[in-house]
């Protein structure tokens, strides 16, 4: 059976050794964006990395013999999908546990994207501004219909063109436009302070 | 161009992107890792040989389920024939007796006759009571 190495994975022969290697550098270049925009979707990290790694899963899973330009909206819709199942999945838990008679108050409450900096290091002004930026924007984010945000995740930070957008949301072009238009229109209503 | 890319404010949008992408960049360690280790699981999933996808059993199950629950369904609504016969117990048998001695006229002549004074119905219990001793 040939195989190929790609770093310490033994790759077999049921896909190439050069899909592999595409398909690794494809992941590679949409991990942190695509983690980010779970990160927005589901505010929390564990669950963010969680619907990350079911997308890349998934791909390889199912598509991974599929052309790779095709790879970036396929990848997204699954992500979208993952990041539903699992808003859906916590609205449910979240009225079980409302029904509860005891129930510890940290549970529920949302992590502040400010208080999960990383380092506890005192951070240069920059890196304190960005925080400060990124706390408002994330804010801002949370406050978007759910539809907005996605495609304005998708759209300033992945790049999708509208095509894309609407092949990873699985609506129509028009609709991508008009989703992204009135999210910028919020964000510029909510973020003012920081931008003027 | 659509009027509403149009419209777009295009200084608002540079600078929510080049904040993200900054964001992007100091996402840490722990995460990275993380996402290292399920990009490699995914490459390892993507390398794994498959079975045509006729042969996995979760594929199959639902084209399964279905046919059966068609079959049940088939099988509850066929016409069944009214003409099936029915295995006549020795029981069953005698209760057609009766129904016969019960349905003809010489039963009504037994009652009704002025002569009768009942003792053919004490002569038939007797009778009856004999047969049952005897077995």
């Amino acid at each position: 059976m040939p195989s190929a190495s790609h770093g310490d994975v033994k790759l077999s022969d049921s896909i190439s050794s050069s899909q592999s290697r595409a398909l690794n550098q494809f992941l590679a270049g949409v991990e942190l964006k695509a983690f980010k925009i779970a990160q927005a979707a589901l505010r929390n990290e564990d669950d963010a990395l969680d619907a990350v790694q079911d997308a890349m899963l998934q791909l390889a899973r199912a598509y991974a013999d599929k052309p790779a330009e095709e790879w970036k909206p396929l990848f997204y819709r699954i992500l979208e999908n993952r990041i539903r199942d699992m808003q859906r999945r916590r609205t449910v838990r979240g009225r079980v546990i409302s029904w509860l008679p005891l129930r510890s108050n940290d549970e529920d409450e949302e992590p502040d994207p400010i208080g999960q900096a990383p380092s506890v290091e005192p951070q240069p002004p920059r890196r304190l501004e960005i925080a400060e930026a990124m706390g408002a924007l994330e804010r801002a984010l949370q406050e978007l219909p759910r539809r907005q945000q996605q495609v304005f995740m998708l759209r300033t930070l992945e790049g999708l063109d509208v095509a894309e957008t609407a092949a990873a949301m699985g609506c129509s072009e028009g609709s991508v436009k008009t989703h992204y238009f009135r999210a910028l229109q919020s964000l510029r209503a909510q973020l003012g302070e920081f931008w003027t | 161009m659509s009027r509403i890319e149009e419209q777009m404010p295009g200084e608002l949008e540079r600078r929510l992107k080049g904040l993200l992408e900054e964001s992007v960049a100091h996402v840490d360690g722990r995460i990275r890792s993380r996402l290292n280790q399920a990009r490699h699981a995914a490459i390892v999933e993507a390398s794994r040989p498959r079975r045509p996808a006729l042969l996995r059993p979760f594929v199959l199950m639902p084209t399964a389920g279905a046919l059966a629950a068609a079959a049940l369904v088939a099988f509850v609504l066929w016409p069944h024939s009214p003409q099936v016969e029915i295995p006549m117990t020795a029981e069953a048998g005698h209760s057609m007796e009766d129904l016969d001695l019960l349905a003809d006229g010489d039963g009504l002549d037994l009652v009704s006759s002025e002569e009768s004074d009942g003792s053919f119905f004490e002569w038939a219990a007797d009778q009856t009571d004999t047969n049952e001793t005897s077995t």
